[in-house]
């Protein structure tokens, strides 16, 4: 795997409470990676410690294979979880600072900036004062402020909050399109839809530890464990001498549309889903079979408390 | 380069736009015009109303030569005794006060002086100068027996004028520059006293400013997008060119005011006095090559004083969580300018000691006390090392206090051990 940005072993301490503990991850190059967790896990940490805001006790963070430096910091694109905004500053104006800051000359950010407030329906607060702006507004300020550069490695801490659905719907678009134009993104959420809608790979911090980590089809799939949905037309009794000592019926069926049933079984990994399927077919008028992908909600509730296997 | 420039020209944005900025730039000059025009104001009009004293003197020797003047008319009423006089020239009488003399006063010198307000240090030494030059000038008489003494007097009256010169080696007065300590003594006051202020209301903005960034959530943008070094340096430079642009505003609306506004507003006797105050101490100091030098040098040592202090600021700024805890170092960092005041007195008695030499090399004191000094005329290399050192101080305060900045930024909930000090001081 190409990983753009690597993480090895961190450890940071605060007083009193180990924040990381021997964390590490590696994020592939051009994909979108999200860091979940419950609130106080780690996340923000380790975002900090990644940006050189804060340095880790102990560990690496690796950039491309090097480890990497203030020079690198300053090129990818940061978005606090607080938004960081002078409050007295007109928007359009601190939207210039911030692009030049990060080496866009003045007409070339200027263009860019009227392009994407353009895009995200913004333009008349151009002249607003910062302190003037909602939280979901000063927002999208920020979030134009911090890819206008177009960085390769971007980093959010907590994008979605503080923004109406269809608002986190048009962040969502503009993060899969910058993913699209090649860059790398790293946020951290607690909002499991959006790591379902827009994730490749997540990394499961809870207390200071890495507790799942890798594409989140494979998560899925692992955490699914062979469950499927069947339909057929015999009632739940028959169904469940059918299955047999074959598999595990999973609560009650219910009804469907057309007179079927729906039955929810657990094939333990050492039975052949074909034998299942052939003796259902036999018995039950076999219509429909779907295997059962957990959500990332449920995986998430199920690896914090311990419940996973 | 380029980010200190584009913080220092937000900084200056933010500030020069604000209306408080532009209210104090507007009204500082007012009164700035004020200060100078109420002293001749006061003496024109304002002058207290002249006393009357009733001189009792049963000397005979001293009532008819009292000189009366603008402040004080002395009237005699000698046939008067003490108490009368004090019956009748009671607080209702407008009387000021009554001066009475005893018989004997050519022997003990004791004189009364009955007010019926409060007396005036100013009127107290007037009568006490005149009567002892009358008793004087009596005593002169009866024991020397000389009848003209006073046309005496009149004719070997000689005010003394005191030219002082440095010496450069040809003796010859019209090469040699003018050193007066009067006029240094005043300007080096007077430029004290600026920088003075300018570090203590510009100093606490930069203070102020510091911690407001580390109070918000902006430092997690600037420190992933400048250095701290980067970011001090441009909150100092910045805050500093708003300082100059408003001592330069203020500069250019109290001289064109003193030349246009207060002739056309005032009589041109107080448009002469303010001027004079203006004009006197540039007048007295020599040819404008040395005024163009001079200031240029007096310049430099503020801006480099400024800039140093305002160093100490950020560091200050840096190192706590809140502005009024930062109030704490204001009574610290104002010490060295205090202990510098103090050192500039004894310049004027002596501008070559050795302590006026050290307190003009150290960079804390240098500004002030060097201020002080180059009027007397010191060697050129004494001021360009003192200026050095100044900046260099500057350069490396600032450096310091971007360390403490971004290890307050790192420790954040964490009291630090030594070794990762040691790693923090160490990063970039």
């Amino acid at each position: 795997m190409d990983s753009i940005l690597s993480v090895q072993h961190v450890t940071k301490s605060y007083t009193g409470h180990v924040a990381l503990d021997d964390v590490s991850l590696e994020v592939p190059r051009g994909s979108v990676y999200g860091l979940l967790g419950p609130n106080g896990a780690g996340k923000t940490t380790l975002i900090r410690v990644i940006n050189r805001i804060t340095l880790a006790d102990k560990g690496l963070v690796m950039l491309d294979g090097k480890e990497i430096t203030v020079d690198d910091i300053f090129h990818i694109g940061y978005m606090p979880e607080e938004r960081g905004l002078y409050k007295k500053m007109r928007v359009g104006e601190q939207a210039i600072f911030f692009a030049r800051l990060k080496g866009l000359d003045k007409r070339d950010a200027e263009k860019r900036l009227r392009h994407w407030f353009e895009r995200l329906g913004i333009s008349d607060w151009w002249g607003r004062k910062v302190e003037d702006l909602s939280k979901g507004m000063a927002q999208k300020v920020q979030f134009i402020s911090t890819v206008l550069h177009e960085p390769k490695l971007l980093i959010f801490d907590e994008p979605f909050s503080g923004f109406d659905p269809i608002n986190a719907n048009l962040l969502k678009e503009e993060i899969l399109g910058l993913r699209d134009r090649g860059a790398t993104i790293i946020f951290s959420t607690h909002n499991m839809a959006s790591v379902e809608e827009i994730c490749d790979h997540i990394t499961l911090i809870n207390k200071s530890r890495n507790i799942l980590s890798g594409s989140v089809e494979e998560i899925r799939r692992a955490a699914g464990g062979n469950t499927f949905e069947i339909t057929h037309r015999a009632s739940h009794e028959a169904f469940a001498e059918a299955v047999g000592k074959l598999a595990n019926v999973i609560g009650e069926s219910r009804g469907v549309v057309g007179g079927y049933t729906a039955t929810k079984i657990n094939i333990p990994r050492n039975e052949d889903i074909r034998e299942v399927v052939a003796r259902l077919n036999d018995r039950c008028e076999l219509r429909a079979m779907q295997e059962m992908m957990p959500s990332m909600n449920d995986i998430f509730i199920r690896a914090v408390n311990g419940t996973l296997k | 380069m380029k980010k200190i420039y584009l913080i220092v020209a937000r900084e200056f944005m933010e500030r020069a736009r604000k209306k408080s900025f532009i209210v104090t730039t507007l009204l500082m000059p007012l009164f700035m015009i004020g200060m100078m025009v109420a002293p001749s104001l006061m003496m024109l009009y304002g002058g207290s109303e002249q006393k009357q004293v009733v001189v009792i003197d049963k000397s005979g020797i001293v009532a008819e030569r009292m000189v009366s003047s603008e402040e004080v008319v002395f009237s005699a009423q000698n046939n008067l005794t003490k108490e009368e006089a004090c019956q009748i020239y009671n607080t209702e009488s407008g009387v000021f006060g009554i001066l009475y003399i005893n018989e004997d006063v050519k022997q003990s010198g004791n004189v009364q002086f009955i007010t019926n307000s409060s007396s005036s240090l100013m009127l107290e030494e007037l009568i006490q100068s005149q009567l002892k030059n009358i008793i004087e000038r009596e005593k002169l008489k009866e024991r020397y027996n000389i009848d003209n003494l006073d046309q005496m007097l009149a004719d070997v009256a000689t005010p003394i004028v005191l030219n002082t010169f440095e010496n450069n080696g040809t003796g010859n007065e019209d090469e040699m520059e003018s050193t007066s300590a009067g006029i240094n003594y005043i300007l080096g006051i007077v430029l004290g006293m600026l920088l003075y202020m300018v570090i203590i209301i510009y100093g606490q903005m930069v203070l102020t400013s510091v911690v407001e960034e580390k109070s918000s959530r902006v430092i997690d943008v600037m420190v992933t997008s400048c250095s701290p070094f980067q970011l001090m340096m441009g909150k100092i430079l910045g805050i500093a060119t708003v300082a100059l642009t408003q001592i330069a505003i203020w500069a250019v609306l109290v001289i064109a005011a003193s030349k246009f506004l207060i002739p056309a507003l005032f009589s041109a006797d107080v448009a002469a006095t303010s001027d004079m105050m203006l004009q006197g101490v540039i007048g007295t100091l020599g040819d404008t090559g040395y005024i163009t030098m001079l200031f240029a040098y007096l310049a430099m040592f503020i801006l480099g004083g400024f800039l140093l202090y305002a160093s100490l600021y950020a560091a200050a700024g840096s190192a706590v969580d809140s502005v009024q805890d930062g109030q704490q170092f204001n009574t610290i960092i104002m010490m060295p300018i205090i202990l510098a005041m103090i050192v500039m007195m004894s310049v004027f008695n002596d501008p070559n000691s050795p302590i006026a030499f050290w307190a003009s090399m150290i960079p804390f004191t240098s500004p002030i006390v060097m201020i002080a000094r180059i009027p007397f005329g010191i060697p050129t290399w004494e001021i360009i090392v003192s200026l050095a050192v100044l900046y260099f101080s500057f350069v490396l305060t600032t450096w310091l206090s971007a360390k403490i900045y971004r290890i307050g930024i790192f420790m954040h909930g964490k009291r630090p051990s030594w070794s990762e000090l040691g790693r923090w001081i160490k990063m970039k």
